[in-house]
């Protein structure tokens, strides 16, 4: 009796040293670094933000890709903007960025700064990658300090998108070089005759405020801080507040309760300053038709306008540069992704890309007449990368603008709090 | 996806395995087995709470933004926290939750064990339908339905449109937006609710006898019987639902679309330590955060616990 006795005591000691080494097992396999295999296929990772329209079109891209290069296989995952930022900045603090990813001007310095972003100039020195054949010297804006952070895939511009149903029954009808009294007295107007709320919230946004202070020979950034001061934005909120009083611009309220779908397309509003590739969205998410008209202006001529872009970067903790690079080169030049991407992300930004795609539909169409009219009106300006910490702080001018016109928030309260918090951003 | 932690720490579930040691040689290696049967679960607890509670310890004194290395900063954190206007609206946000939330569920919680304490006719299923909420209760997709139950012209705001109450949708709304997460943790009652059942069904029912012979009405047989009777498990509710109450978090950033608004309003303590740690890379301010809370919890119970000498009776006390 005594040795079975051991015996069962050994075998429950084995029993559990065995689940203690399964458990030791688990941790190592859980963090998965590895990504190449025996027979040399490589495995990168690629996220992006957008919606449901724009993974459709990149997993056909996609299967391009694996088609001609079949030994990189492509590991995808996307989230809407905020979401995306959140999850990549875990990602990138624990050593494990994504491969490839979607990346705009106003994360660059943050994430070179953190020594996150791949300098994308060695990899064209080994032929990986090619830097040629892109429209107006769009890579400039993936441009920091010499290095080339990021790969434009597409060009945009901030514009006014209207509701154009609205706008014709309201007989409101913009034109190029119209001044902030203009709008106002328009969205007065619309308000009048539909009774819907002309805009949807354009004192919460950044890109906004930035336009109207380049108009007025200031940017909300300079190289490391706020080019405006208290003052300004003080009037800029007063104002916005006094609007959303009177009905003019959408109750904040409903805004927030639209989201995640804009209140322009939710037909709460009339129109919205953002993005202009933001039209392929809201046609496909509204019940409307929705086109874009000029930004108003302050003297009758500047609008401030740059272009900016969507860019590709890669990590510079991938283990595949090589591979990491040949994908952005395939999605940047690749004919047949630009036919497939459209305007989805901005105008097609490499030169094969923008030949080889006519746009049929009425949306893209009309991005692209907006963009040549941009240009050919000459107020293009330039855009340097922003300061670290500016996505913070676009956040912050978002929730902090939201509140003040639910008047939640006092307009000087308000400002100083803002204040503090870039201050806190800069610093982070 | 559930968000709620195991109420009762795993640690004592696992203590008698622990308790078994005594001299006689042989149980030596019995012990050593029982080490190593527990040693996933101590190894998790090394890993995946000790250490991390350690580290944002320390982190709680540096300036910390995950990529660099964390700068000591003393007690930086701490009074940049207690001058911080979004701090304090959160702590006030989150007191004003635990305080009108925690009693009303407990309130009805009671209640509702009070009538299904009596013997009627699909007993079981009227538990099982109360009881049903709790278990689902804390699921992001719940937080989904709630955000369009209380949207403007859904069923909330039709109701009380039809009673002539304008107010329009509850999210959205700063001044009732924090209501509709308090009906979210009230509706959630069938936990508790389990709980105060199974202890008025220990109840004596002598107790009751002797009281009806004296004449004594339905009432006088509550206050003077059932609640001093059950004033133990009422203690063990108003403990774990008030702890609980103040860890909110999925409710509040689902209803609020992941926003913890508008202006603030539903900016429990755990969404802004979560904006402050995830979205703005203070983790040095969101560990010193989280300190705090533990802190807060800590009094809170300290003082539950002297309280009850005062109001809870338990029979061996043979006083």
């Amino acid at each position: 009796m005594g040795t079975s006795r051991n015996l069962e005591r050994r075998t429950i000691l084995k029993a559990a040293g065995a689940s203690a080494a399964v458990l030791g097992l688990a941790t190592t396999t859980g963090c998965g670094g590895e990504s190449g295999s025996g027979d040399g296929t490589v495995t990168i990772r690629y996220s992006w933000w957008g919606a449901e329209e724009r993974a459709e079109r990149i997993n056909r891209t996609i299967a391009l890709f694996e088609k001609k290069y079949p030994k990189i296989k492509v590991k995808t995952d996307f989230q809407t903007y905020a979401s995306f930022w959140e999850k990549f900045q875990t990602q990138a603090a624990g050593g494990n960025p994504p491969d490839v990813f979607q990346n705009a001007v106003t994360f660059l310095r943050k994430y070179d700064k953190r020594g996150i972003l791949l300098d994308l100039n060695s990899q064209e020195k080994a032929g990986n990658l090619s830097l040629d054949h892109f429209r107006d010297g769009v890579t400039k804006v993936g441009q920091v300090d010499g290095k080339q952070l990021g790969i434009p895939v597409g060009s945009n511009t901030m514009a006014l998108v209207v509701d154009e149903k609205v706008f014709r029954k309201a007989g409101v009808e913009p034109h190029a070089g119209w001044t902030w009294d203009d709008y106002f007295k328009a969205l007065k107007t619309i308000h009048d005759r539909t009774r819907i709320p002309g805009d949807t919230g354009y004192f919460t946004i950044m890109y906004l405020y930035d336009l109207y202070l380049r108009q007025n020979g200031k940017a909300f950034y300079t190289e490391d801080g706020l080019g405006f001061d208290q003052a300004d934005l003080t009037e800029w909120w007063t104002d916005g507040y006094n609007r959303v009083k009177a009905g003019i611009v959408t109750d904040p309220k409903i805004v927030q309760q639209d989201n995640p779908k804009s209140s322009l397309s939710a037909g709460h509003g009339a129109s919205e300053f953002t993005w202009d590739n933001f039209t392929v969205r809201y046609s496909a998410e509204g019940d409307s038709t929705y086109g874009l008209a000029p930004i108003p202006t302050t003297d009758g001529r500047q609008t401030g306008q740059y272009l900016a872009s969507l860019m590709l970067s890669a990590s510079s903790h991938t283990s595949h540069p090589k591979e990491a690079a040949q994908f952005i080169d395939f999605m940047a030049h690749d004919p047949e992704v630009g036919r497939i991407m459209g305007y989805d992300r901005g105008i097609l930004a490499s030169a094969e890309q923008y030949d080889a795609y006519r746009p049929t539909d009425a949306v893209d169409k009309e991005i692209a007449q907006y963009e040549v009219d941009t240009a050919k009106a000459g107020v293009l300006g330039t855009i340097t990368p922003h300061p670290s910490g500016a996505d913070t702080i676009e956040a912050s001018f978002l929730r902090i603008g939201g509140d003040l016109g639910q008047g939640k928030t006092k307009v000087s309260d308000a400002v100083k709090q803002f204040f503090t918090e870039s201050e806190a951003a800069f610093q982070a | 996806m559930t968000l709620v932690k195991d109420p009762v720490p795993a640690a004592r579930k696992a203590r008698p395995a622990v308790r078994a040691a005594t001299g006689r040689p042989g149980r030596r290696r019995e012990n050593l087995a029982g080490y190593l049967f527990m040693s996933p679960w101590i190894a998790g607890f090394l890993l995946l709470t000790a250490g991390p509670m350690v580290a944002s310890l320390y982190f709680a004194f540096t300036d910390y933004n995950l990529f660099n290395s964390p700068k000591w900063v003393g007690l930086d954190n701490f009074t940049q926290m207690f001058a911080d206007p979004r701090w304090q609206k959160s702590v006030e946000v989150t007191a004003k939750y635990v305080i009108i939330g925690t009693p009303l569920k407990l309130l009805l919680a009671l209640g509702v064990a009070l009538l299904l304490a009596q013997s009627r006719r699909g007993q079981a299923f009227y538990r099982a339908a109360f009881y049903a909420p709790s278990l689902i209760g804390a699921s992001v997709s719940v937080g989904f339905v709630w955000r369009s139950l209380f949207s403007d012209g859904a069923i909330v705001d039709r109701t009380q449109s039809f009673f002539g109450w304008h107010v329009g949708g509850w999210v959205g709304n700063a001044d009732w937006v924090l209501y509709c997460l308090v009906a979210l943790t009230v509706w959630q009652f069938g936990a508790p609710m389990v709980i105060f059942l199974a202890g008025l069904k220990q109840v004596p029912r002598e107790l009751y006898e002797a009281a009806e012979v004296d004449g004594a009405g339905p009432v006088r047989k509550f206050w003077t019987i059932t609640l001093p009777m059950i004033s133990p498990v009422l203690f063990f509710n108003v403990l774990l639902e008030t702890i609980h109450s103040f860890q909110i978090f999925g409710s509040a950033y689902v209803v609020s679309n992941t926003q913890c608004g508008p202006a603030d309003a539903t900016l429990v303590y755990t969404c802004y330590l979560y904006q402050q740690g995830f979205k703005n890379a203070q983790m040095g301010f969101a560990s010193a955060m989280a300190w705090m809370l533990l802190l807060a919890v800590a009094l809170v119970t300290a003082v539950l616990f002297w309280s009850q000498k005062k109001w809870v009776y338990y029979e061996e006390d043979a006083r």
